[in-house]
């Protein structure tokens, strides 16, 4: 059975997700479908369950992440999507390049704690532009703006990574 | 309408007879089976009336012993005394160099590259051991039940990789049990806590949990989300070599180094010490300080000076908290409820450490030691088909990503950490070389980046791809990963189709080929006749095809055959009632194949059918909607 990863939890295909509707029809569809469900059927429906549970998490994955489900939402208008998007937004860029020097002397900032809190807002705040950008791009089915829009969300996440990792250390 | 037939009593059993089933805590200090009786679950004691068992196995001349008496043998027969096997589950000769200065073992060298201890009774290795263990408990279960068990959950430290599941599972194999599902242990502490429920019975919407498991030798923490019978692990992390045991490893450093005993101490010794500083440990949970002495060097151990050499310890497995909320996108706040498991738990300054750390007081009212094999044994009472707890399921996720090696020694991870399990994740891969037709596949299991800090799963080879400019080819490796934990891969070049497939057997060395070798081995150290065995276990496997095929009959065999359909499968069920009644085992396999292959296109059809209804409740759901 064919179904993208929308139409498996009967979702609206479009940027904005009900993260409480996924999260209540995943666990729904799991219940139903989850290997552990068909422990005492035959091997051949035992293999069918855990094919198609291990779709449903993969689509619940996809959609509960706001960058997977961005390339995921350009996958399904045939857009084809590179493991690492580059973006030739020169201001972008430069913006980028600011954000890690500061992310790179936050150990030598005097309370690096707030100024590691000050970054971690404004990457917050930036991801929550692009977000929306995509989101327009796509209503507006410019393709291309949502590639440009979904590099960018790539930027941020990896950024937002490497600032929780710093956080983790700093912690220690 | 088809009439649909049923069978003769006696020939298939009953559909909702009540099966056997057990939970099994195989744990590193001490084991234990559990069942659920009566709607409620119950630890299962031996004859002596105690329920836990020491997961010790000593070897001696005239056969094995397992559980006290071994235990009581450790010190004065160190080296044919087994304990903590659970350690070295799954690992290879590379791990046991590290360990090996901690166990007073005499390794020899396995064919398979797995360890072997010798012993008395020739070498074994740590799957035959865990093996043993596991044919006392069982033999436990099938005297409480009253007959042969028909599954087992069997308990496993959240943090094992699949190495370390697969030996597990071989061992239950070994033991003769049928595996329903390796289970982690603190998702069992979870299920067994019944967190999921208020106290009035309801169903408690959304709630977070954190499940602290300080074990002998392993240490897990686990995050979950519970909802309406559902619990969802969110993340987990741990350390697979650390718990109570190196608890007792410092504090006998410490006796070592004030009684000036040196470092080269020999293997009885070295017990000795161990034996020492636990009983001391133990003593401090409930005493302010205690006494300590060793030959003539007599000592005292207060609290606070266990609390200062056990803190760096703890203190690692606060790091792993702190790691497992931020992979969960939460912090300790959030947790609304913290579950103690594992006997190392019952050290007073864990219980301290942990509490502070979540800023609340943690349950701890089941039994630490028994807490996990009663949440197996829930499982297991589901999984068979008892139906005590309809609602009851687990989400739970794979501990370690899982990569492959790319040029560079690099990792590129194909299945991250915590992703919920069962997944398949596809990622297509090509050629280094001009005219390169073969592409060595390296499985990995690990965090870090370089393939070398990584467990190295398995190593195949696809052969056969079509020359090609390098960069032209494209080739597809999928990583499947089970239920259970357990990966199976496969790698096909996309043009050709050439396909290559492996399940991976991790490189700790144990073949299938070697489990039926020490199948058959230890057939003939018991005397028992494997030809029967055999034939048993086709006869089980048997009633349980044909009991699976009426109840799919029942549900929806009208519906979706057309009567030639049902008439042929019904001949072929007929045929495999004759064989399970008549034939030899291999007879019996052909027919269950036989009916296996005549209904793969009924049950994706019944897959098909369950997947619409889904989906229709659904829809129909939001037109509802006004």
């Amino acid at each position: 059975m064919q179904q993208n990863h929308f139409e498996i939890f009967g979702l609206p295909v479009g940027y904005q997700v009900d993260r409480q509707a996924l999260a209540k029809r995943y666990r729904e569809l799991q219940q139903e479908f989850h290997p552990d469900r068909f422990a005492a059927k035959s091997d051949r429906e035992q293999m069918l369950a855990m094919q198609y549970a291990a779709q449903i998490n993969e689509a619940n994955n996809t959609l509960k992440d706001p960058v997977a489900r961005a390339a995921y939402l350009l996958q399904l208008r045939g857009v084809e999507i590179k493991a690492e998007q580059t973006t030739a937004d020169g201001t972008f860029l430069m913006q980028q390049m600011m954000l890690r020097e500061r992310l790179e002397e936050v150990r030598e900032a005097s309370d690096p704690e707030a100024e590691l809190d000050e970054l971690g807002a404004e990457a917050a705040s930036l991801f929550k532009a692009q977000e929306q950008a995509f989101s327009a791009a796509l209503a507006a089915d410019a393709l291309q703006d949502g590639e440009s829009a979904l590099s960018k969300l790539q930027f941020l996440a990896k950024l937002q990574r490497q600032i929780e990792e710093l956080e983790e250390d700093l912690l220690d | 309408m088809a009439l649909l037939q049923i069978s003769e009593p006696g020939q298939t059993p009953e559909p909702h007879q009540r099966k056997r089933a057990v939970g099994i805590d195989l744990g590193t200090t001490n084991s234990l089976v559990a069942t659920v009786r009566s709607g409620t679950a119950e630890a299962l004691p031996a004859e002596d009336g105690k329920a836990i068992l020491p997961s010790v196995v000593r070897y001696t001349g005239a056969g094995v012993e397992v559980g006290y008496a071994a235990r009581a043998a450790a010190g004065e027969d160190p080296y044919n005394t087994l304990v903590s096997i659970k350690r070295l589950m799954g690992r290879g000769l590379a791990d046991i160099k590290h360990f090996g200065e901690q166990l007073p073992y005499h390794f020899a060298e396995d064919t398979g590259g797995m360890p072997a201890i010798e012993t008395v009774a020739g070498a074994v290795n740590p799957v035959q051991v865990s093996a043993e263990i596991l044919k006392v408990l069982a033999q436990r279960g099938t005297a409480s039940l009253g007959g042969e068990l028909d599954g087992a959950v069997i308990t496993v430290p959240a943090y094992f990789d699949d190495a370390q599941r697969q030996a597990t599972k071989d061992a239950a194999k070994l033991a003769g049990l049928k595996v329903l599902r390796l289970l982690n242990e603190p998702t069992a502490a979870a299920v067994a806590y019944g967190l999921d429920k208020t106290e009035d019975g309801g169903d408690v919407a959304d709630k977070t949990i954190a499940v602290y498991d300080l074990g002998g030798g392993t240490f897990d923490i686990s995050i979950l989300r519970l909802s309406k019978g559902v619990f969802e692990v969110l993340s987990t992390g741990g350390d697979s070599a650390l718990g109570g045991d190196d608890f007792d490893r410092v504090v006998a450093e410490w006796v070592a180094a004030e009684a000036e005993l040196g470092t080269d101490l020999d293997a009885g010794t070295q017990r000795k010490l161990l034996d020492a500083a636990c009983a001391a440990k133990e003593a401090l949970a409930v005493e302010e300080a205690v006494a300590v002495s060793y030959r003539d060097w007599n000592g005292s151990l207060s609290r606070e000076k266990l609390a200062e050499l056990l803190d760096p310890l703890i203190g690692k497995t606060l790091r792993a908290c702190k790691r497992a909320l931020r992979d969960a996108d939460l912090s300790a706040e959030d947790v609304a409820e913290v579950v103690l498991v594992g006997g190392s738990t019952r050290t007073l300054r864990v219980r301290e450490k942990v509490a502070g750390f979540f800023g609340r007081e943690p349950h701890a009212d089941i039994d630490p030691d028994k807490v996990v094999a009663i949440g197996a044994a829930i499982q297991a009472d589901v999984l068979v088909g008892n139906k005590s707890r309809e609602d009851l399921l687990l989400l739970d996720v794979i501990p370690l990503s899982l990569g492959i090696e790319t040029m560079g020694g690099l990792t590129e991870k194909l299945i991250h950490r915590n992703t919920t399990i069962p997944v398949a994740k596809a990622q297509e891969f090509t050629t280094f070389k001009d005219g390169q037709t073969a592409m060595a596949i390296h499985v990995v299991q690990g965090e870090r980046e370089l393939v070398a800090d990584c467990r190295s799963l398995a190593r195949f080879e696809l052969r056969g791809i079509p020359p090609m400019v390098a960069g032209a080819a494209h080739i597809r490796v999928t990583y499947q990963v089970d239920a259970d934990g357990l990966l199976s891969v496969t790698a096909m070049e996309k043009s050709s189709g050439v396909q290559a497939e492996i399940t991976v057997k991790p490189s700790y060395g144990l073949e299938d080929t070697d489990i039926t070798r020490m199948l058959q081995d230890s057939y003939a150290n018991a005397e028992e006749d494997i030809a029967a065995r055999a034939l048993r276990e086709a006869q089980v496997e048997a009633e349980r095809t044909l009991e699976a095929m009426l109840v799919a009959l029942q549900e929806n065999g009208a519906e979706l055959l057309s009567e030639a359909e049902l008439s042929e499968l019904e001949q072929a069920m007929q045929g495999l009632r004759q064989a399970h009644n008549e034939g030899t085992a291999d007879e019996i396999r052909s027919q269950v194949e036989a009916l296996n292959t005549l209904s793969e296109p009924f049950a994706a059809r019944r897959m098909d059918s369950s997947i619409k209804r889904a989906m229709q409740g659904h829809s129909l759901d939001e037109f509802d909607k006004p």
